[in-house]
């Protein structure tokens, strides 16, 4: 049943929203796409030599890191969740240590380190446990909120009824939280897809590096064109199956959280195997940098303090302008497929959040394109990317989050008279705080961390944190390039440990 | 659920503030536009604090305040390519021939005419038709860890590929400007079946796999790891100099051997073709070029200058070399065919 068609006239509002950002979030493929048909390259478009093997180490990497990531950050948030054990609260909110660290960080550092070691850091394996280790923390963020809010009641009473722990997990708890681990899936495999500094320091060959390669270096309009097209295929499958996933286990949770009789204590060698487990990832996380950190500190020649404030204040400046832009466009298109069911506007919204595929310098390609000739301000340009590219990690939390919403309460309060924006300031709004909050976490984090996107586009004398890293690191000054990258890693500590409230109140 | 939260009106304060704040930095942009001739806009593909240094030394001594953007050589040209005819870069620099060549190509630059560049600047180290000039030149010499490899077995790049060396070699990967340009450079010197055969003797002799830095690649030959490499001459001056006591000991092994010719890069810069403001963009240009702060712009990142050898002792230390004849247009021009034929070799 639908919400009733009260007060329409306020719902075209919505509608006119949502179609507007919808329009902008894809004018930059537009564009691109617009640039290609009409440009003429010189070579008949294929996928080339390296095509081949960009494309296949690609799948492999997503194959490679959607399953660690899946397992490791399930099982944790399933641990951490819905047993009990010695230190178990902290170790929780350890999980969210390895989100700080961006993986080109992780890359070069462990390559840096490595080389002192006499060990050559390379390849695709090596680029799966990295991209892993950068990643897996959506899953877990994604599964243990649903783990911890959903079904507790369904798991007391499987109890009840003499259900072991290993047979409600897979049983009830597994089918339950999948919505959310396929989101957490997805979200983590489209930055694998997007990713480029990790992948080319491991001299791993990618979609995302051939692309660029592509267009700028070989002058290959179409040739890259055609990358970006497998890269999106890739992409949408993956959102497509993780949609079917949940269409399956729809559920909606009715009941509150349930006691704390629903744990599973564990003791013994089962409780430290499970500490084990849990400490792995994130001690691993902080070793890496650490360890690099100690080999090269005393190389570590730092920029002016006022030089490091002013370049830390542009990066959290534009975090923060940049979350409020992407949160906001996610709210608006995930309530709009509650309210304005129509399929061709659910399909609107869906390639509009297809962004998130887009790799970062090639969105930023789209916008100097789109851009340059107007004369837009390049902050402008960058906001707008930032938005067009993190609106599916803040959007995937809040559509999984709706889907335990039941649509009865929508209709009980449009009968009372409440409009679309009064359910949202009283209803919607106030049930989706927690996954709001952590999809702007998220999104602050990865701005803060983002590198192509701001390289490509920031106006003149406008450098970033993540920007000078880059320019140290890529000149392969790795002492110059210490104190800007702890900066990145302490505030993404910082957003970090700001989700702990979130995790608290349902730990 | 909290309504009036001081925590979250506080976080509303500085959110506010902060995306003020974001929002003067267009504000300031666009401040620039004011007073066009008394600044000048540079996109640049180097990335040193100490060109700054030098770009200060020019507006004191111009008045002429230059405003910078660094990024990717690539993407800058992009950039410039993109914003038409409303280009904000007044001079566009850039590392490696083929980037230059590919932004001549683009028809970005606008050829200029300076007797003074014109004397600064060698000709095989500029455009023909005076779109670009060179302003520091780089060297990419053979590096040999002489407990594993004997010195006297390499004269030339070509001996690189002697069956004693088998096993012996590290390379950097395909993906890099500079293993591209040297390939160019064997291409235009010595025909294409020569250097067919030449990479695929690299390939043969490589060790481990390709590197994606030339640091850790003359790391690992200091560590014995590899016996040789072709590195940048800059990253081993770098590891002597610097302040790691683990990379200065294992730099310490590595031993220069200067090929006969040696295969020479460079930065440089030139007039944009959209510059709004050409005179002090040719006036930056000629103080970049100039001898004296021509060895400031080398030495920030161990560099050559132009001309000579330039006083850095580092370097002086690593003795004097043949530098290739083949022009950086010519290098520029080469480009696709050589990475064409190091894909075809295995040269990953």
């Amino acid at each position: 049943m639908k919400p009733g068609p009260v007060r329409s006239s306020s719902r075209s509002g919505l509608l006119l929203a949502v179609v507007a950002v919808s329009l902008l979030s894809l004018l930059p493929l537009i564009t691109l796409v617009k640039g290609v048909l009409l440009s003429s390259g010189d070579q008949p478009p294929g996928l080339g030599y390296d095509g081949l093997s960009q494309v296949q180490s690609t799948l492999l990497l997503v194959a490679g890191e959607g399953v660690l990531g899946a397992v490791v950050g399930t099982a944790i948030g399933w641990l951490t969740a819905s047993c009990r054990f010695p230190g178990r609260r902290w170790l929780r909110i350890a999980q969210l240590v390895p989100m700080a660290f961006p993986a080109y960080l992780l890359a070069a550092s462990l390559v840096d380190w490595g080389s002192y070691r006499g060990l050559q850091i390379h390849g695709l394996n090596w680029a799966v446990v990295l991209l892993s280790l950068a990643n897996y923390s959506y899953v877990f963020l994604l599964s243990t909120e649903s783990f911890s809010v959903s079904g507790s009641r369904l798991l007391e009473a499987s109890r009840s009824l003499g259900v072991g722990p290993w047979a409600s997990f897979f049983r009830i708890a597994l089918p339950i939280a999948l919505p959310s681990i396929g989101a957490g899936v997805a979200l983590s495999a489209m930055e694998v897809v997007n990713e480029l500094g990790a992948v080319r320091l491991l001299g791993v060959p990618s979609l995302s590096a051939g692309i660029l390669d592509r267009w700028q270096v070989d002058g290959d309009p179409q040739g890259a064109a055609l990358l970006a097209l497998v890269a999106l295929a890739i992409v949408a499958v993956l959102i497509v199956s993780e949609r079917m996933l949940r269409r399956r286990s729809r559920r909606w949770n009715l009941e509150g959280v349930g006691g704390d009789e629903h744990f599973w204590p564990l003791a013994g060698w089962r409780a430290t195997l499970a500490q084990l487990f849990c400490a792995l990832p994130p001690l691993a996380a902080v070793t890496i940098p650490a360890l690099w950190i100690h080999e090269g500190w005393r190389g570590l020649r730092s920029e002016s303090l006022s030089e490091l404030l002013q370049l830390a204040s542009r990066s959290l400046g534009l975090a923060f302008a940049a979350t409020g832009v992407t949160c906001l466009g996610a709210l608006l298109l995930a309530i709009s497929h509650r309210w304005l069911p129509k399929p061709w506007l659910q399909q609107l919204t869906f390639v509009a959040g297809l962004g998130y595929a887009i790799p970062g310098s090639v969105l930023a390609l789209g916008l100097m394109v789109f851009g340059g000739p107007l004369n837009l301000a390049p902050v402008l340009l960058l906001l707008w990317a930032y938005g067009d590219r993190f609106m599916a990690v803040s959007k995937q939390g809040l559509d999984a989050a709706l889907e335990r919403i039941s649509p009865s309460i929508d209709e009980t309060a449009t009968s009372l008279g409440c409009d679309w924006l009064s359910v949202l300031k009283r209803v919607h709004l106030p049930l989706l705080r927690g996954p709001l909050l952590v999809g702007s976490l998220l999104v602050f984090v990865d701005v803060v961390k983002e590198l192509p996107i701001t390289l490509a586009l920031r106006p003149f004398d406008y450098d970033t944190l993540a920007v000078r890293v880059f320019q140290y690191a890529s000149d392969e000054r790795v002492g110059a390039a210490m104190a800007p990258a702890l900066l990145i890693m302490l505030f993404g500590l910082a957003a970090s440990l700001a989700l702990i409230p979130s995790l608290e109140r349902r730990g | 659920m909290t309504r009036h939260n001081p925590i979250n009106s506080g976080v509303r304060v500085g959110i506010t503030a902060l995306a003020a704040y974001v929002l003067s930095g267009a504000v300031g942009a666009a401040s620039l536009a004011k007073n066009p001739l008394q600044q000048v806009n540079v996109y640049s593909g180097r990335h040193y604090n100490t060109d700054k240094q030098l770009y200060a030394e020019f507006t004191r001594r111009t008045g002429i305040k230059v405003n910078l953007l660094e990024g990717k050589d690539d993407e800058l040209i992009q950039r410039l390519k993109s914003e038409g005819n409303n280009g904000k870069a007044d001079l566009l620099v850039l590392v490696d021939a083929a980037r230059l060549y590919r932004a001549q190509e683009e028809n970005l630059f606008r050829p200029i005419r300076s007797a003074q560049l014109n004397k600064d600047v060698p000709a095989n180290l500029r455009d023909p038709g005076g779109r670009w000039f060179a302003l520091t030149r780089r060297a990419r010499p053979v590096m040999v860890n002489t407990a594993q490899v004997k010195p006297n077995l390499i004269r030339t790049y070509a001996d690189l590929t002697r069956s004693e060396l088998r096993g012996k070699l590290c390379l950097r990967n395909r993906a890099s400007v500079y293993s591209q340009s040297l390939v160019a450079d064997e291409l235009v010197r010595r025909g294409a079946p020569a250097t067919r055969k030449w990479v695929e003797g690299l390939v043969a002799n490589k060790n481990g796999s390709f590197y994606t830095s030339d640091t850790t690649m003359v790391r690992a030959v200091g560590q014995g790891q590899c016996g040789v490499t072709i590195a940048n001459q800059y990253y081993l001056a770098r590891m002597l100099r610097g302040d790691n006591a683990a990379d200065r000991e294992a730099a310490k092994k590595v031993q220069v051997i200067w090929p006969t010719p040696t295969h020479v890069n460079v930065t440089a810069g030139g007039v944009t073709r959209s510059s709004s403001n050409p005179e002090a963009a040719r006036r930056l240009l000629e103080f970049l070029a100039s001898p004296t702060s021509g060895e400031g712009y080398a030495g920030a990142n161990n560099e050559y200058p132009l001309k000579g050898w330039g006083n850095n002792p580092t370097l002086k230390a690593f003795g004097t070399f043949k530098a290739s004849p083949v022009s950086i247009e010519q290098l520029g021009r080469r480009n696709r065919e050589a990475v064409q034929l190091m894909t075809q070799a295995g040269w990953q």
